[in-house]
């Protein structure tokens, strides 16, 4: 008998304020190919970004901003790097590290409205 | 079917994010990494996990405290096929439940910590789950 391995289906933000983390997401990543939030319920959100979703849950579990930032890091692959940080600076994103060259391509890391930390990366080819 | 309401984004915007990989901040990476494998099967390329078609990646990075203090801050959804194979392959490791398996209505659900403190949930959608948390290959 074939078992599936297990997929990460999606990854689930606990937030105090799910619509201004939703707005941050659709900022900086939805939109284009990548699609859009959808309002699963009032305070529950849902984007596909690849092979797996972005859940944004307002919970009451959770501080408003995160205790322990670095634990976990999201990262996200684009394909132009130098394109996604000039919009994300025109809006006025935060950078923990700028966009930088290091080996196997473009990595730059921004903290979301919650403290979390999320990667953009461009991968060299080859 | 629960109805999902689209939520505009921007508009023209012309543009691909791909939500690639997952870091985990782990006490003992090669440790962390291997208790992935064994608790929900996934395969296992020395140094990266994969699941589906999203990395996961253990690093020792800034020093961080033992467990979580907010472990429901960031949770790892896994979808699995046979949610009662999975719940056996995580009692057989001794893994600690935050939630024994329950049906709610986003399907069968169980939650676990990892050896970081992290949560790990494992998830058996069911037809009326939203479609936002079904396989990819589901949505067709």
């Amino acid at each position: 008998m074939t078992v599936a391995t297990p997929a990460l289906g999606s990854i689930l933000l606990g937030t105090t304020d799910p619509v201004r983390l939703r707005d941050w997401y659709t900022a900086a990543f939805a939109g284009g190919d990548s699609g859009v939030f959808t309002e699963v319920t009032p305070t529950l959100f849902a984007c596909r970004f690849g092979d797996t979703s972005l859940l944004i849950d307002g919970r009451s579990d959770v501080t408003d901003t995160s205790p322990d930032p670095g634990r976990v890091i999201l990262n996200f692959h684009v394909d132009d790097a130098r394109a996604t940080a000039e919009r994300l600076d025109a809006v006025g994103f935060t950078w923990l590290v700028e966009l930088e060259e290091r080996d196997g391509g473009l990595f730059g890391t921004l903290v979301d409205p919650d403290g979390n930390y999320v990667q953009i990366i461009e991968l060299r080819e080859g | 079917m629960v109805a999902d309401r689209r939520v505009p984004g921007p508009v023209g915007a012309e543009r691909r994010a791909r939500l690639w990989a997952v870091t985990l901040d782990a006490a003992d990476p090669v440790r962390a990494a291997t208790w992935y494998q064994a608790a929900l099967g996934l395969s296992h390329d020395e140094p990266l996990v994969m699941a589906g078609g999203v990395e996961l990646r253990f690093a020792t990075g800034a020093s961080h405290p033992p467990g979580w203090v907010e472990p429901a801050r960031i949770i790892l959804n896994f979808h699995v096929g046979d949610i009662r194979a999975a719940e056996a392959r995580l009692v057989a490791l001794g893994a600690v439940w935050a939630r024994e398996l329950e049906a709610t209505r986003w399907g069968i659900i169980g939650t676990v910590l990892d050896l970081d403190g992290n949560y790990v949930q494992i998830v058996e959608p069911t037809a009326d789950s939203p479609t936002c948390l079904h396989r990819k290959e589901d949505h067709g």
